[in-house]
């Protein structure tokens, strides 16, 4: 799964409660059906918010990975 | 009967236990129902739950040590009810933590901590007015039965509002900040994560023993408040019970989720606080503090616009710290010292006639009526939150 291409980086490492998820939102609105979103976040809350926003808009979640680097990645499919 | 069958089949079981509870977040309303258990435990064992009064005592005693502040504050931090009750929410939290493997030092970019220091200030603010925050005048405030947690619910509203116009303006006009995350080195140095687990069982078997102490040196009630703290602590943490979502959410996304919960939450809670206050279990007029009308319509304004900055409110601040959130920390710091110097410029002044009366909703309508009043508020404001789901009609962008 991670050697899928991404259309887009968001990179929200060292943000926090509750822009992660404002930004992923703000950025899914301007991307077209079918790219691929990836978003790096190291907010912990993030890992419930996004996937639940993401499946509640009915785009797909393709994989939520934490990276040994110290972050999370999410890839998203709009 | 074969030993060691029993005794493999006890060890898979406690592995999935603790997957099922500890590898997992639990259910946002699994987590609400929790919590009205625990606030009326709070209550009946003490007073409705809250937070803030713990902060101010802290800051109190911090003032005092630092020689900034002369006199020695009334009460010591351990014997403080609520002080205790957050100590004790702080240790679950922390446990809560260490048991999922999810203690991290978190740090953020310079501009969050900004946020997170005007935040707090607004917080502080917010509570001096309103005689509490988003857990004690509101939750426990509706809870209760306090008419002030009702204007503050508007304000709240408000200042969720305002509080997010600011964050969207920050997105689509600044800059986004620079990541100061660095790159962690991955093969050398010891994985924290491993023991992670033993450090949380250790931290809640400290918390057991901190209630034997307290009822060893005759002090039952105070090791009791600590523990309940600890309990709601483990529950906050585990279901990310943040009642900051329950405004910020509809606007934001349009996610009704937490206000369905909140509503469920409270309809027990407040059933629960019927039967001890109709009851005469505890006096009818505790932890109704909160003046209706102006005190709580402003003071939940400017907590509202500070909840969305600092990305927390007073109670689910205490769960955060616990799993590492250094924002949330300083926040915190800030808080405590706005709340200390608004209430002493109120008290100065002589503002704190001014922002209303505390009533208790049955002294207005009368318990027949109260209790088919609350339920059919709960039901409306589920019903509108779902509707905004559906249509996000007030969702803001």
């Amino acid at each position: 799964m991670s050697d899928t291409k991404s259309d887009k980086v968001l990179d929200l490492r060292g943000l926090t409660c509750p822009m992660p998820l404002l930004k992923t939102k703000k950025e899914l609105k301007a991307m077209k059906a079918g790219q691929i979103l990836e978003v790096w976040g190291t907010d912990e809350g993030s890992k419930k918010d996004i996937p639940g926003f993401v499946t509640k808009r009915k785009h797909e979640l393709l994989s939520l990975e934490d990276l040994a680097e110290g972050y999370t990645k999410y890839l998203i499919k709009i | 009967m074969d030993e060691t069958g029993f005794w493999g089949f006890v060890k898979e079981d406690i592995k999935k236990g603790y997957s099922l509870l500890f590898e997992n977040t639990w259910p946002l309303w699994l987590g609400g129902i929790f919590m009205a258990i625990l606030a009326l435990l709070f209550f009946l064992w003490n007073f409705p739950w809250g937070v803030t009064g713990g902060y101010l005592n802290w800051i109190e005693w911090l003032g005092y040590i630092t020689n900034i502040k002369e006199e020695i504050p009334k009460i010591k931090p351990w014997l403080h009810p609520i002080s205790v009750s957050n100590a004790g929410m702080l240790i679950g939290a922390l446990g809560s933590a260490l048991l999922s493997r999810q203690f991290k030092w978190q740090i953020s970019s310079a501009r969050e901590y900004f946020k997170g220091i005007i935040g707090g200030a607004l917080l502080g603010i917010g509570i001096s007015l309103a005689g509490g925050c988003i857990g004690g005048a509101f939750y426990s405030g509706v809870g209760a039965f306090s008419m002030g947690a009702f204007t503050m619910m508007i304000g709240l509203i408000a200042g969720a509002y305002i509080g997010l116009k600011i964050v969207l303006w920050e997105i689509n006009n600044l800059a986004p900040p620079k990541t100061q995350v660095k790159n962690k080195k991955t093969s050398e140095g010891f994985d924290w994560k491993k023991i992670q687990p033993i450090l949380g069982i250790l931290v809640f078997a400290v918390a057991i023993l901190i209630f034997y102490i307290y009822s060893g040196k005759d002090e039952v009630k105070t090791g009791g408040i600590c523990f309940i703290g600890v309990l709601i602590g483990l529950v906050m943490h585990k279901s990310r019970f943040c009642f900051v979502r329950v405004f910020r959410c509809p606007l934001m996304t349009g996610d009704a989720e937490m206000v369905k919960t909140v509503c469920l939450s409270l309809l027990i809670y407040s059933a629960g606080a019927a039967v001890i206050k109709w009851g005469y279990l505890q006096p009818d007029t505790m932890g109704i503090s909160h003046p209706f009308g102006l005190g709580t319509l402003l003071g939940g304004l400017i907590f509202g616009i500070g909840m969305i900055l600092m990305g927390s409110c007073g109670s689910s601040a205490l769960w955060r710290i616990g799993e590492g959130n250094t924002k949330v920390m300083l926040g915190i710091f800030c808080l405590s010292v706005s709340f200390y110097v608004s209430r002493y410029f109120l008290t100065k002044f002589d503002l704190y006639p001014l922002l209303g009366k505390a009533y208790l909703v049955p002294q207005v309508f009368g318990w027949g009526l109260t209790l088919p009043l609350y339920a059919l508020f709960f039901l409306s404001w589920v019903l509108v939150a779902n509707w905004n789901e559906e249509t996000e009609k007030f969702v803001i962008f």
